[in-house]
């Protein structure tokens, strides 16, 4: 997998952690009451470390991050059955189906968005 | 819904040989089959979630669990360490059950938090502890699962 797109990876992961902490009452409850998690310092700690994270992407994949951040909540998406999960648009068969798939940071041509291919 | 639903036999391990934290979370990436890169991801994200407060729920369980892109569809193992390991549990006992729930960021059907609710529900039953101390067998696992029909 392409370092950067690893990153990217990440950094989506981190963020939808801390969107479900920040927005999901029934999330937010669960943590706080099951796992005795404090959800407020949890998000702190959370937007640190996706800070942290951007920080380390080269200067042209962080402006391209940037503008898609400003566009959409989700900056990477997965390709499922050849689907962009993120405005639900066919992406080329030969993208899907590369078997060296993931290794170079790409984007769907249709909303932009950094794609992660997976099965 | 039930759990019995989310188990399959290759993804129960009954003798984690794990003797730390940290092992015991490879072992249980493991049991889903991933391949190399998508298991380093997940343990990433997993010691993340566990950094911001530990999964152990305290009776000898912990319940690791995230969100990641890595996996298309709700993922779920179950492994036991009959030893025990230091897991920093809210009542400080060695946690000795550990359930991993991985979930896609976006479910069609939505199943994340009613798979973690109802796993803590199951985990929190008076006997569920000391039955799970007696499986003898991936199939006892999942006979236990559906007999408490959760």
């Amino acid at each position: 997998m392409h370092p950067q797109l690893e990153t990217l990876l990440e950094i989506q992961d981190l963020k939808t952690q801390r969107r479900e902490l920040q927005e999901t009452a029934s999330e937010r409850a669960m943590q706080e009451e099951v796992f005795n998690l404090g959800a407020d310092q949890a998000i702190v700690q959370l937007d640190e470390k996706i800070a942290e994270m951007e920080d380390t992407l080269p200067t042209l994949t962080r402006n391209r991050y940037n503008r898609i951040a400003s566009r959409y909540e989700r900056v990477m998406v997965p390709v499922i059955g050849g689907t962009c999960y993120g405005c639900f648009v066919s992406v080329p068969t030969a993208l899907s189906s590369d078997a060296d798939r993931n290794n170079e940071v790409r984007a769907c041509q249709n909303c932009g968005r950094f794609l992660y291919l997976i099965d | 819904m039930e759990l019995r639903e989310f188990f399959t036999e290759d993804g129960i391990n009954l003798d984690l040989k794990g003797e730390t934290k940290d092992e015991i979370l490879k072992e249980l990436i493991a049991l889903l089959g991933l391949d190399d890169k998508s298991e380093g991801i997940l343990y990433k994200m997993l010691k993340r979630r566990e950094n911001l407060g530990s999964t152990g729920i305290g009776k000898g369980i912990a319940i690791p669990h995230c969100r990641s892109l890595v996996v298309n569809r709700l993922r779920v193992a179950f492994g036991r360490k009959p030893a025990g390991v230091e897991f920093k549990a809210i009542d400080d006992q060695p946690v000795h059950n550990f359930f991993l729930i991985i979930a896609p960021p976006l479910e069609v059907s939505n199943q994340y938090l009613p798979v973690l609710g109802k796993i803590a529900q199951f985990s929190k039953e008076a006997d569920v502890a000391s039955r799970l101390e007696k499986l003898h067998s991936p199939n006892e696992f999942l006979g236990l699962l559906q007999e408490k029909g959760v």
